[in-house]
């Protein structure tokens, strides 16, 4: 009995452990599973790129097992994709270990040996071993042998020896027209990578790729389309040739469909006539929103909301779709949908409103991506009363979200300030409460630029962001935000009501932070001892505690400022004919890097006479740098979707340049530059040389810019110059020239012509000859040869016209009227002229344009259906003279419009000169 | 015992599956000997040097052959190595015409004597091209590479013709055997 008592709590007990082990592992399973969800959990989770290694041993085996090979090869193709590097010696140990079992006969087993042949990246000298084997393979009968060794060997030629090309031609132009259609796509997707680097040998492939175009196979027909394009890519005459054509024939492959909307949309962009749209295209546009598919309706409706200048009428059509996408059940359709409706949000805020309800939706939608990219748009678009509830609404999630989205909403809350300027104090407090959270570099940029930028437009807002700011760089780990904090001080504190207690702060970076921190504090400081008086002897103090610190740069700032500001005191003057206020808060008109050269020299031979900045010069070659940099940056600026930067930088750094040319050696007796006029074509776009040309007006010259593009890839360009024949055109002298020394391809380069004004004003036009040394290029190296000598030749230009509008600046004034009646109507002139254009409009614009004068008081925007207008001008004619005039417009017939023109300067003279230039 | 082994090797010869290695300089005949020994329709119609290397197979005399028939221009010969590891045994084609680079088909050779992965592995030379007349006969080319000093591994030389065959079968035969030797010994 005892024992069977015993038997029983025995039995007990093991059914309780059992059951424990039971739940044990339910919980495990529970737990993984959720880590499932959490990180996708992979069979390869540990796996040692040693541990592989060794276990490629069996690939020499005798007998080669096909299964465990499998395995092997997967997990090194595995370990590649984790971003596992190799070093050259295990890359070269698995790569023969892998050739050897080419012998294989096993279709899956062979397949991975082209996919690991492909990922290894053997070096060129060991992997030209397998070429025979892959192109043996080429020809087999098996399609899956064909189609991958013509992918690893494209892989291969492309990454080793582009001249075995030659070799394989043959091969490779038959599977581009298989019938198999992995073969086929495989061959043009070899094709395009091998577009890089032996295009010549590609280009010849044109008819087979047309042939490959009318596939059936979805597949073949998109690649088919991407390398027609990689072909063709030189060209753009035959890219939009072939892009109508195809567009009038719909393919049949969603793919080739959406990658045929974007080269369709490339072609409008390029366009180069511009102004006028390609209807077909846009109805081609359009009618893709209508599409079955909806990856082909998403890429329309996104390429139309992304088109350059769309106007709210093309845009509605593209909307109404993305509309119905926001209340798709899939997840991916509604994202891509608001993120593109945010981003039309930024310049078209208006044609999204139709989609807020819906969007409304989207703010408790499960996906967070979505929902912030919801809110955000609707900060764009939404009224001024909705703001502190969605402010509310993001507020509760904004930690849940990555970084990338934060800055979407950063950007949308920067818009939002500059529409609604009331509710910075709002906006303000969220700023600086996301500044205090954690975050990565971009994202707390994107906090820091925003305040920037508000603190600049919202003069409210200054101190309250100032102090935000000033907080914010007590504890700031980036150092390219705190000097640029630091400058912004510098720049901004001596304005604001209490200057001192920014210098707390600021000094407090001079002990604290490392080197660079330090240096622009040092400067941020003595901004304000350079504009405040009653501070400066205390921050002379503080500086010069800093003469004594480790770092050079420092130290240098330090001792300079030191000078300047005791200078200050003792009345003294700056330097190199600049005072300290200009020195430190005004940027330098020219490039460092001539300053520099003119101080070498100066250094060299020391004269009497001070050095002083009027007297640098810069080098041709040296503007060409300057611009390049400045391209760049107006390029990133662009990159940074900043729309306001963006469209600003351009023109002031044209002004920038233009300024910079009476610094060029040739031109320095020009002097101060009055105005330069917009760039006119003198050939047209898409020519062999394409030239556009500047005039800038000085007191008593006219310079003439010749930016010259070279389109021709086979030819280089030496010693260009621009002929002009002024002989027609009385009070005009030639003077001088600065010739190009070399125009290659697709690099524009600048040639200069300097007229001298004889007498008067001087209007009309004369013919323009370009002429240069042409010297013949092989498209491949991109150099001419040795011996080669060139010959001269020319090229005949449009005519070159110049007009009244070329000695008028655009000065607007602030009250017109007063303006008016001060001037007085002593030399006033008035004519009336009837001009044939069709509108008010148009009529208006070209007058404008034939004065060369800014509007003013808003008044060139006249109603649609107006039939009468008057527009206010004001600018400075040639010599500081200031021009008005009022323009009475109004439509007579359909065809003609009626003006009457009063102009009033301070000399009769220019008032009938700019009266008369309308004529 | 012997006869059903070699029965049952016919029946299946995933059994007895051999690898083996050409090698040689360029233009002795490698790819040629190896075209000739393949079964008759996968015979290519012409031979062109061979790039990097290719993979054969065929069988005889009950063995079947996978067949790493490497290239012997000069830019791939240190790669050869590569394929040393676990081979049953290795072709040396000489071209028995090549008077002046008898010498570079030495140092090769040598090299490939030296190596440590090749112990007691057999190697068959094929003094090739003995059609042409300015062929040197297999004695001949025996005294050029200094032949008779190889000891630790069997070896064996055959006059022969790889576009009629001639020489071929017999060299073969013979690698077989040797092989054969080497798995019944292991």
């Amino acid at each position: 009995m005892a024992q069977s008592s015993s038997g029983a709590s025995d039995m007990a007990q093991q059914g309780a452990q059992w059951l424990q082990g039971l739940k044990e592992t339910a919980m495990s399973m529970t737990q993984r599973e959720k880590k499932d969800e959490d990180e996708g959990y992979s069979p390869f989770h540990g796996l040692q790129k040693s541990a592989v290694l060794q276990e490629c041993r069996c690939f020499n085996d005798r007998e080669i097992n096909a299964r465990r090979c499998i395995t092997i090869l997967t997990k090194i193709l595995w370990l590649l994709s984790q971003g596992d590097k190799l070093t050259r010696l295990e890359t070269t140990e698995v790569f023969f270990g892998v050739t050897k079992l080419l012998q294989a006969k096993d279709q899956q087993l062979r397949r991975l040996i082209y996919l690991v042949l492909k990922e290894l990246k053997p070096s060129p000298e060991e992997v030209i071993i397998v070429v025979a084997t892959l192109t043996k393979d080429m020809n087999s009968k098996m399609d899956l042998y064909r189609a991958n060794a013509i992918r690893v060997l494209g892989a291969i030629i492309a990454a080793t020896d582009p001249t075995l090309l030659a070799q394989i031609e043959r091969h490779l132009k038959q599977a581009l027209v298989d019938r198999n259609c992995f073969v086929a796509a495989s061959a043009l997707v070899s094709g395009i990578h091998l577009m890089h680097v032996n295009g010549e040998v590609v280009r010849r492939w044109v008819n087979e790729v047309q042939t490959a175009l009318q596939s059936d196979n979805q597949s073949v027909q998109y690649h088919a389309l991407a390398l027609l394009h990689q072909i063709k890519r030189q060209d753009r005459l035959a890219i939009s040739k072939v892009v109508a054509s195809l567009t009038r024939t719909p393919l049949k492959s969603a793919l080739a469909q959406c990658l045929l909307i974007r080269f369709a949309k490339k072609v409008m962009e390029e366009d180069p006539s511009g102004e006028t749209r390609d209807r077909a295209l846009f109805d081609y546009l359009e009618a893709s929103l209508r599409h079955k598919s909806d990856m082909v309706i998403y890429e329309a409706a996104s390429a139309i909301c992304s088109l350059t200048n769309v106007t709210q009428r093309e845009l509605s059509p593209a909307i109404t779709v993305l509309q119905l996408f926001l209340c798709s059940a899939k997840p991916c359709l509604r994202f891509s949908a608001v993120r593109t409706l945010n981003k039309v949000a930024m310049v078209h805020p208006i044609a999204v409103t139709p989609c807020n309800m819906d969007m409304e939706g989207l703010i408790n939608d499960g996906n967070r991506s979505i929902a912030t990219l919801a809110i955000t748009t609707l900060l764009k678009t939404g009224s001024e009363s909705g703001v502190e509830r969605l402010m509310k609404q993001i507020t509760s999630f904004m930690s849940e979200i990555a970084d990338e989205f934060k800055i979407v909403v950063v950007d949308a809350i920067r818009a939002m300030c500059l529409k609604f300027p009331q509710k910075h104090r709002v906006l303000m407090t969220f700023l600086s409460n996301v500044l205090r959270e954690e975050g990565g570099f971009a994202y707390k940029k994107a906090i820091v630029d925003t305040i920037l930028i508000v603190i600049g437009k919202v003069p409210e807002a200054k101190e309250a962001g100032l102090a935000h700011l000033c907080e914010f760089i007590e504890d700031c780990e980036f150092t390219l935000l705190s000097t640029q904090i630091l400058h912004l001080l510098g720049m901004q504190g001596p304005s604001t009501q209490d200057p001192a207690k920014y210098i707390r702060f600021i000094y407090n970076r001079v002990v604290l932070e490392n080197a660079t921190v330090r240096a622009s504090a040092v400067s941020a400081l003595a901004k304000f001892g350079i504009q405040l008086n009653y501070l400066r002897p205390s921050i002379i103090l503080l500086l010069q505690r800093c003469l004594f610190d480790n770092d050079d740069e420092v130290r240098d700032r330090a001792t300079f400022l030191v000078a300047l500001l005791k200078g200050i005191e003792g009345g003294g003057v700056g330097i190199g004919g600049l005072n300290a206020r200009q020195l430190l808060m005004e940027p330098l008109g020219l490039p460092l890097h001539a300053i520099e050269i003119s101080c070498k020299e100066y250094l060299a031979k020391p004269s009497d006479v001070p050095f002083t900045l009027a007297n640098v010069t810069v080098a041709p070659e040296m503007l060409q740098k300057e611009r390049k940099a400045a391209a760049t940056k107006a390029a990133t600026a662009a990159a940074a979707d900043n729309p306001t930067t963006a469209r600003a930088a351009p023109e002031r750094h044209v002004e920038a340049e233009a300024d910079l040319l009476s610094k060029l050696p040739q031109f320095v007796h020009l002097g101060q530059r009055f105005s330069s006029s917009k760039r006119a074509a003198l050939s047209e776009s898409g020519t062999e040389y394409e030239v556009s040309c500047l005039k800038h007006v000085y007191s008593s010259h006219l310079l003439l810019q010749f930016s010259v593009n070279n389109t021709l890839e086979d030819q280089l360009l030496e010693n260009v110059t621009v002929a002009v024949d002024v002989s027609s055109t009385p009070g005009l002298a030639f003077e001088s020239e600065l010739p190009c020394s070399a125009v290659p391809f697709g690099q524009p380069g600048d040639t200069f012509c300097c007229l001298r004004r004889v007498e008067g004003l001087p209007i009309g036009s004369f013919g323009c000859t370009l002429k240069f040394l042409v010297k013949d290029v092989d498209p491949a190296k991109g150099m001419p040869e040795e011996d080669e000598t060139g010959y001269d030749d020319e090229y005949h230009l449009e005519e070159l016209e110049i007009a009244a509008a070329d000695f008028m600046k655009r000065v607007p004034v602030v009250d017109f009227r007063e303006a008016w009646d001060t001037i007085g109507g002593g030399c006033e002139v008035v004519e009336t002229f009837s001009l044939s254009y069709n509108s008010l409009k148009q009529a208006m614009d070209a007058v404008i344009d034939y004065l060369g004068m800014q509007i003013c008081e808003n008044t060139g925007n006249p109603a649609e259906s107006a039939r009468t207008h008057t527009v206010l001008l004001s600018g400075v004619f040639l010599g500081g003279v200031q021009v008005f005039a009022i323009v009475n417009l109004r439509t007579d017939s359909a065809k003609s419009v009626g003006m009457r023109l009063t102009v009033r300067s301070a000399e009769m003279g220019i008032s009938q000169f700019v009266a008369s230039s309308v004529a | 015992m012997g006869l059903f082994k070699r029965l049952f090797g016919q029946i299946t010869p995933g059994k007895n599956k051999v690898r083996i290695l050409c090698i040689g300089l360029d233009n002795s005949g490698k790819s040629t000997v190896i075209n000739w020994l393949k079964p008759k329709k996968a015979m290519a119609q012409d031979v062109v040097p061979t790039v990097g290397f290719s993979v054969e197979e065929f069988t005889k005399n009950g063995l079947s052959f996978t067949v790493f028939d490497m290239s012997g221009q000069g830019r791939y010969r240190n790669l050869w190595e590569h394929y040393y590891k676990e081979v049953g045994g290795i072709i040396f084609c000489i071209d028995s015409t090549d008077h002046i680079r008898m010498c570079v088909a030495k140092d090769e050779l040598d090299a490939l004597l030296e190596h440590e992965e090749l112990r007691s592995v057999p190697i068959l030379f094929f003094a090739n091209k003995m059609d042409l007349p300015q062929a040197v006969g297999p004695v001949q080319c025996v005294q050029n590479l200094e032949l008779s000093k190889i000891t630790d591994k069997p070896w064996h030389i055959a006059a022969s013709n790889a576009l009629t065959g001639e020489g071929i079968d017999e060299g073969i035969t013979w690698l077989g055997t040797q092989m054969g030797r080497a798995a019944r010994a292991k």
